[in-house]
C-alpha cells in the first residue's frame, strides 16, 4: 500500500506551467506537492541525454515566448536559466536559392533586396503591421479571459478592459486587426510580397503546431503566435536555453523546491479523486494517494477530464465539449547528434545565418500541398521543417567539435492512414522509419552529406510524444489554436477561467488561454485564479503591468 | 438634362439600388452594357429551353427587398434538397428535417435538426446586421448615425443575451469555426455534411475546413433557404426592372460605361462605350470594386485605399455548366418526384475538401461538388415532353486555370461533369443534346463580375462588415463625393439577397448625395 498524505494544493505534471503554478501556490503559502509520471521533470520543455555526450531538447527547441514578468518575478536566472538569443534564419530551397532573415534590420533588407526591392519597401511595413499586433495582444496574455456571458464585476471589467484596448486602436487599426486576426498568412503574405521565397521563408511560423495550411483563415494570428514573445525585451526575437529547454523547467522546479515545495517524479496520476463534486486528491500509479482539496492539472483538458476524472462526474454537455476539443497532432520532430557540420552547397557561408533556424521550402504551394496531406491522414511526402543547431551556440549541448540538431517537421499525423485506415496504432518500426526516411530525404536536399554525419537519431511521431509527455494526440499546444478555441473559447466556453466543473479542480496548462508555446502564462493565471477561489488573492504578485506598452 | 443617379449595372444590385431611389423620387438611369438587364440573374435559352444562366435559385433574397419595392408578383417556391449519396441512401433535407427518399426519418434527424436550428437561430441574430449599412465604430461622422450604430449595436448584444447562457456561449465559440469540424462533431461524414459544407462555401475559395465556413453557412441560411423563383430566376430581375421604371427610371441596355466622370472631387456622370454622356448628381457602380476605382480613375483615390482594393480577394471558382437533356434523367435510387428538388452532390464534408484541394493549385476538381436543378420539375407544364433544362453549378473551377480556360479545358469541365453525373444517373450523358459551360473567366467575360466571383470578392471574415470592399470604404462612399458602390462587393456581400443594392441606395438618401 502506498501513502497518504494530506496537501494544500496538489499538481499534475511537472511541466513548465505546472511548475509555475505550483511556484505560486507554495509562496502564497499552500503546502504543495507535484507529481511527474517520468522520471524526470519538464514536460516538453527537457533537456536529456539520449544519447551519451549529446543533451537533447528533445520536445520544445527555442525560447521567446517564456513570460519575462514571470522569469523576473521567480528569479529564475538565479536558478540557472539563462536565454542566448540567437539571430538569423535561412529557408534554403531545394534548386539551390537560399533567403537569409537577419535581426538587423539593414541587412534584412538588403537581402530582400537580392529578390526584389518592391518586397524590400514592403518589408517595413509588413514587420510595422506585425509589432502593432504583438503590442496589442501582450498585454492580453497575464490576464484571465472574461466571460462574455457573465455580469459579474470582474468580468465585466475584463471585458471593458477588451474593449477599450481595441477601442483604443482608432477604427483604420480595428479594421486591419479584425482583417489581422482572421486572414490566412498566405494571403497576407500574397498581399504585401512578391517573391515566393521570401513567401515561403515568412509563412512557416503561421502553421507551426497547428492543424492548418497556409491558405487557413487564422493562420495570421498563428503567426503572430510566434512573433509577441521576446528575449530580453526584443519583441519577436528568440533564443536558447542554455543546456537545453530543461533549463527553463529545472530553474523553476529549483525556485519551487526552494520555497518549501515537494516534487515526486516516476509515478503518474491514475486518478484524480472527486467526492460529491469536489476534487479531493490524486490516486498514482504506484497506489500512493494524496489528499489535497486544490487539484491543478498541467495535463490537457481532454486527458485530464476524461481520462483521469471521468464522465460520471462531469455535466454531459462539458464533457461533450471536451470530448470536440480539437487537439490534433500535426507535427513530428527529429533530434540528432552529428559527429561533424553537414555541409552544403545551398548554405551561404555567413556565421549569422549558420546560428538560426534553416527551413526548407520554396512557396506557399509547397506549404499547401504539405497540409493536404495531413488532412487525409499522412505525413507530408516533402515536409516542411524548422531546423537549429543549437550546439553552435551552446557548447553545453554536444561533445567539443561535436553537434546536436534538432528538427521540428510539419505535418505528420497522429491517425496514420495507411491501406484507408487510421489510426495511431499505424504507427509502429516501419512506418517510423519510413517517416524519417522522408524528412532526411529532404534534408539531403539542401545538406547532400546529413546521414553521414549522424551519430544517433531520435524519432518523435505524433504518437511517441503523446507517449512520453501526456500530450493527447501529440498536439504540441495542448489544443489547436484556432478562434474557437481562443481567448474566452479555450478550452471549453464558461470554463475559460482555468476551472471546471468539479470544484477545486484547475487546468493550468497550454490548453487554457492563452494557449501553447513555452510561455509559463497559462499556469501563472491559473495560480492566480486559485488564490483569488481561496480568498488568497492578495499573495499573488501582479505580473501584468496594466498598459505593457 | 441631369439625372439624380445613375446606376453601372443592371444586375439584381443594381436594379435594386436603381428602383429603392426612383421610389423615393429620384429620377435615375441604369446603364447595362449586356442587351438584356439582370447580369447572373438572367434567365437564357439553350436549344430552344428556357433556363437560369448562372445563378439559378436563391437562398436568402431578404424579404424587406420584395416589401418595400411592392414585387408581389415575384414567387419564390421553396425547395428540398436532395443529397446524393453513392450507396442510393440519400438523404431528404427540408428545413430542419433529414428523411429518406421514401420520407422515413433519417437516423441522423435529430442530430441534423440541432445544427440546423442553432444556425438558423444564430443566423436570425445576423440578420439585421446585413440589413444596414456595416456597423463598426464610426470616428466622426454625425450625432444620430453614431447614436444609431449604438443602438444598433446594443440591440444584437441584447438579442443576444436573450438567447440564454447556453447559445450564447455557443454562437460565440462557433463565429468563426469550421463548417467541418461543426458538423462532424455530431454527424458522420455523410451526405448530410456534405450538403452543409457545400452550402457553407459556395461561390468561395475556401473549403469546409477553412475557419469561418460556419460564418457563412449562417449567411446563406438567413433567408428562406433554397428557393426557386417561379419563371426562372430572370423573373426577379424583370421585376426589379418593372418596379423601377414604372417609378420613371430609364433602363439602358447595351449601353457599356468608359469613364466616370469626376470634376471637382465630386462624380457628375458618365461616359458610354459609344461615345454619348450622361450627367448625373450621384453615380453608383454595381460592378467589382476595382473595376468602378478604374472607371473613375485611379487619381481620385489616395495610395491606400488603392492598394487595398487590389488586394481584394476575387479568386473565383464556379462554374454554371447548362445542359438540354432529351429525356428526364433516373437517378439511382431517386424517386422521379424528387427531381424538382435541388440536388446535391456532396456525399461528405471530406468529399467537398478534396474538391477544394486542386482549385488551389490552378487545376479543376475531378471529383467536383454539384448543385444540380431542373426547372422543367419543379414548374411542370412549363418544359417540352423531349426538351428538359438541367442547370448545374459546378465547384471547384479555378479562375487561375493552369494552362487557361481554353476550349480544351472547357470540354474537360463538361466530360468531369458528366462522368460525375453518369455515376449518380446512369445514362445521362447520353440523354445530353445541348450543353454550355460557363468558367469563370466566361463569367467574367460575361457578366464583368471580377475573377468570375460570384460574390465580386470572396466572402470570409477578413472582407466582410468594415472590411468590405476595404477598410475605409464600408459605408457604400466610394472616394468621391456622390460616388457609391451598390454591388456584392460591398457589405453585406454576395448572394441574391438585393441588399448591398438596397443598403447603397438608402445611405446615399441618407447622406443626402443627390437632393
Amino acid at each position: 500500500m502506498g501513502t497518504t498524505d494530506k496537501y494544500d494544493a496538489i499538481i499534475a505534471g511537472a511541466g513548465h506551467n505546472g511548475l509555475t503554478t505550483a511556484c505560486y501556490l507554495q509562496k502564497a503559502g499552500l503546502k504543495t506537492l507535484v507529481v511527474e509520471k517520468n522520471d524526470y521533470v519538464g514536460g516538453a520543455a527537457v533537456s536529456r541525454e539520449l544519447h551519451k555526450g549529446w543533451t537533447y531538447s528533445n520536445c520544445s527547441y527555442v525560447c521567446s515566448l517564456l513570460r519575462q514578468e514571470i522569469v523576473r518575478d521567480l528569479e529564475l536566472p538565479r536558478f540557472g536559466l539563462q536565454v542566448i538569443p540567437y539571430e538569423g534564419n535561412v529557408t534554403l530551397a531545394p534548386g539551390g536559392e537560399y533567403f537569409g532573415a537577419y535581426g538587423n534590420h539593414d541587412a534584412y533588407r538588403r537581402e530582400m533586396e537580392r529578390f526584389s526591392v518592391k518586397d524590400a519597401d514592403a518589408y517595413d511595413r509588413f514587420s510595422r503591421i506585425i509589432m502593432r499586433q504583438c503590442r496589442f495582444i501582450r498585454p492580453f496574455l497575464l490576464r484571465t479571459a472574461p466571460d462574455p456571458t457573465s455580469l459579474k464585476p470582474r468580468d465585466l471589467g475584463e471585458l471593458l478592459f477588451m474593449i477599450k484596448r481595441m477601442w483604443d486602436l482608432g477604427r483604420r487599426e480595428i479594421d486591419e486587426t479584425l482583417r489581422f486576426w482572421t486572414m490566412s498568412i498566405g494571403d497576407m503574405l500574397d498581399e504585401h510580397f512578391e517573391t515566393d521565397l521570401i513567401k515561403a521563408g515568412t509563412a512557416g511560423s503561421g502553421i507551426i503546431g497547428t492543424g492548418l495550411g497556409v491558405y487557413s483563415p487564422g493562420t495570421a494570428y498563428v503567426l503572430l503566435h510566434h512573433y509577441m514573445g521576446d528575449v530580453d525585451g526584443s519583441v519577436g526575437a528568440w533564443g536558447f536555453a542554455r543546456g537545453g529547454m530543461g533549463a527553463i523547467t529545472r530553474a523553476l522546479a529549483a525556485a519551487f523546491t526552494e520555497a518549501g515545495g515537494e516534487i515526486r517524479c516516476g509515478s503518474g496520476v491514475a486518478e484524480i479523486r472527486v467526492s460529491g463534486g469536489r476534487a479531493t486528491g490524486v490516486l498514482l500509479d504506484n497506489g500512493d494517494s494524496f489528499q489535497a482539496p486544490v487539484v491543478a492539472s498541467n495535463m490537457d483538458v481532454k486527458r485530464t477530464m476524461l481520462k483521469h476524472v471521468g464522465r460520471e462526474h462531469l455535466p454531459a454537455a462539458f464533457a461533450k465539449a471536451v470530448e470536440n476539443f480539437k487537439i490534433r497532432g500535426s507535427s513530428g520532430k527529429i533530434n540528432i547528434a552529428l559527429d561533424r557540420l553537414p555541409t552544403s552547397d545551398t548554405l551561404p557561408d555567413n556565421g549569422k545565418l549558420f546560428c538560426g533556424d534553416y527551413s526548407c521550402t520554396e512557396s506557399l504551394r509547397h506549404l499547401e500541398k504539405a497540409y493536404d496531406e495531413w488532412k487525409d491522414g499522412y505525413w507530408s511526402s516533402q515536409p516542411y521543417f524548422d531546423m537549429l543547431i543549437p550546439s553552435k551556440i551552446d557548447p553545453t549541448m554536444a561533445p567539443p567539435g561535436k553537434h546536436m540538431m534538432t528538427v521540428f517537421t510539419q505535418y505528420a499525423p497522429y491517425d496514420l492512414n495507411v491501406d484507408g485506415v487510421r489510426s495511431p496504432d499505424n504507427w509502429n518500426e516501419e512506418t517510423r522509419a519510413a517517416f524519417a526516411k522522408s524528412i532526411f530525404d529532404r534534408l539531403e536536399c539542401v545538406m547532400p552529406d546529413i546521414r553521414d554525419c549522424v551519430v544517433h537519431a531520435e524519432v518523435r511521431t505524433p504518437l511517441d510524444i503523446e507517449r512520453e509527455v501526456g500530450l493527447t494526440e501529440g498536439n504540441i499546444f495542448q489544443g489547436e489554436l484556432t478562434f474557437d478555441q481562443l481567448l474566452f473559447n479555450r478550452p471549453v466556453p464558461g470554463y475559460a477561467q482555468y476551472d471546471t466543473p468539479v470544484d477545486g479542480l484547475y487546468i493550468v496548462g497550454s490548453s487554457s488561454h492563452p494557449g501553447g508555446g513555452v510561455m509559463a502564462a497559462p499556469g501563472a493565471n491559473a495560480a492566480r485564479e486559485i488564490l483569488r477561489r481561496k480568498g488568497l488573492g492578495r499573495r499573488m504578485p501582479k505580473l501584468a503591468s496594466r498598459w505593457e506598452e | 438634362m441631369t439625372y439624380d443617379a445613375i446606376v453601372i449595372g443592371a444586375g439584381h444590385n443594381g436594379l435594386t439600388a436603381a428602383a429603392t431611389l426612383a421610389r423615393k423620387g429620384a429620377r435615375v438611369c441604369v446603364v447595362e452594357k449586356n442587351a438584356k438587364p439582370g447580369g447572373m440573374a438572367l434567365s437564357g435559352t439553350l436549344d430552344g429551353v428556357e433556363m437560369p444562366r448562372m445563378a439559378h435559385l436563391v437562398y436568402n433574397l431578404n424579404p424587406r427587398v420584395l416589401s418595400e419595392l411592392g414585387l408581389s408578383n415575384v414567387n419564390l417556391k421553396p425547395l428540398k434538397t436532395v443529397s446524393l449519396s453513392p450507396d442510393g441512401n440519400h438523404v431528404v433535407l427540408d428545413g430542419n428535417r433529414a428523411t429518406r427518399v421514401d420520407g422515413t426519418p433519417h437516423p441522423e434527424a435529430t442530430a441534423y435538426a440541432a445544427r440546423y436550428d442553432d444556425l438558423k437561430r444564430f443566423s436570425a441574430l445576423l440578420a439585421p446586421l446585413a440589413e444596414r449599412s456595416a456597423p463598426g465604430v464610426s470616428f466622426g461622422g454625425r450625432k444620430l448615425d453614431k447614436f444609431s450604430e449604438l443602438m444598433a449595436a446594443a440591440r444584437i448584444g441584447l438579442k443576444l443575451k436573450l438567447l440564454g447562457r447556453r447559445n450564447m456561449r455557443e454562437f460565440l465559440r462557433i463565429l468563426l469555426s469550421n463548417v467541418h469540424d461543426y458538423t462532424l462533431d455530431e454527424l458522420s461524414d455523410g451526405p448530410i455534411a456534405g450538403a452543409m459544407a457545400a452550402d457553407a462555401v459556395k461561390g468561395s475559395w475556401s473549403g469546409p475546413r477553412s475557419p469561418g465556413s460556419v460564418l457563412s453557412l449562417m449567411y446563406r441560411m438567413s433567408g428562406s433557404g433554397p428557393a426557386h423563383v417561379m419563371g426562372g430566376i430572370g423573373k426577379l430581375t424583370e421585376a426589379l426592372a418593372e418596379a423601377a421604371q414604372s417609378q420613371a427610371a430609364e433602363i439602358r441596355s447595351g449601353a457599356g460605361v468608359a469613364r466616370i466622370f469626376v470634376a471637382e472631387d465630386r462624380a457628375v456622370g458618365v461616359l458610354l462605350d459609344d461615345g454619348s454622356e450622361l450627367r448625373a448628381r450621384t453615380v453608383l457602380s454595381s460592378i467589382g470594386a476595382l473595376q468602378s476605382l478604374k472607371l473613375a480613375g485611379v487619381e481620385h483615390f489616395d495610395a491606400e485605399t488603392v492598394t487595398r482594393l487590389r488586394n481584394i480577394r476575387t479568386k473565383g471558382t464556379a462554374a454554371k455548366i447548362n445542359l438540354v437533356l432529351g429525356g428526364v434523367p433516373t437517378f439511382s435510387g431517386l424517386p422521379s418526384d424528387l427531381l424538382g428538388a435541388r440536388i446535391v452532390i456532396a456525399p461528405g464534408s471530406t468529399y467537398v475538401e478534396h474538391a477544394f484541394n486542386p482549385a488551389k493549385y490552378g487545376e479543376m476538381s475531378e471529383a467536383p461538388v454539384l448543385e444540380i436543378v431542373m426547372p422543367g420539375q419543379i414548374e411542370p407544364g412549363t418544359t417540352q415532353p423531349d426538351r428538359h433544362g438541367m442547370s448545374i453549378l459546378f465547384h471547384y473551377a479555378p479562375h487561375d486555370l493552369e494552362g487557361g480556360w481554353t476550349d480544351a479545358a472547357h470540354a474537360r469541365l463538361l466530360d468531369i461533369t458528366l462522368a460525375t453525373l453518369d455515376a449518380y444517373a446512369p445514362g445521362l450523358r447520353q440523354l445530353v443534346v445541348a450543353s454550355e459551360v460557363l468558367s469563370p473567366a466566361r463569367i467574367e467575360a460575361e457578366t464583368g463580375a471580377p475573377g468570375g466571383h460570384w460574390h465580386h470578392g470572396e466572402w470570409s471574415t477578413d472582407q466582410m462588415l468594415t472590411t468590405r470592399p476595404a477598410s475605409g470604404l464600408a459605408h457604400y462612399r466610394f472616394a468621391v463625393r456622390g460616388l457609391y458602390l451598390c454591388g456584392a462587393a460591398t457589405h453585406p456581400g454576395g448572394d441574391v439577397t438585393g441588399l448591398p443594392g438596397r443598403n447603397a441606395a438608402l445611405q446615399l438618401l441618407k447622406d443626402g448625395a443627390c437632393a
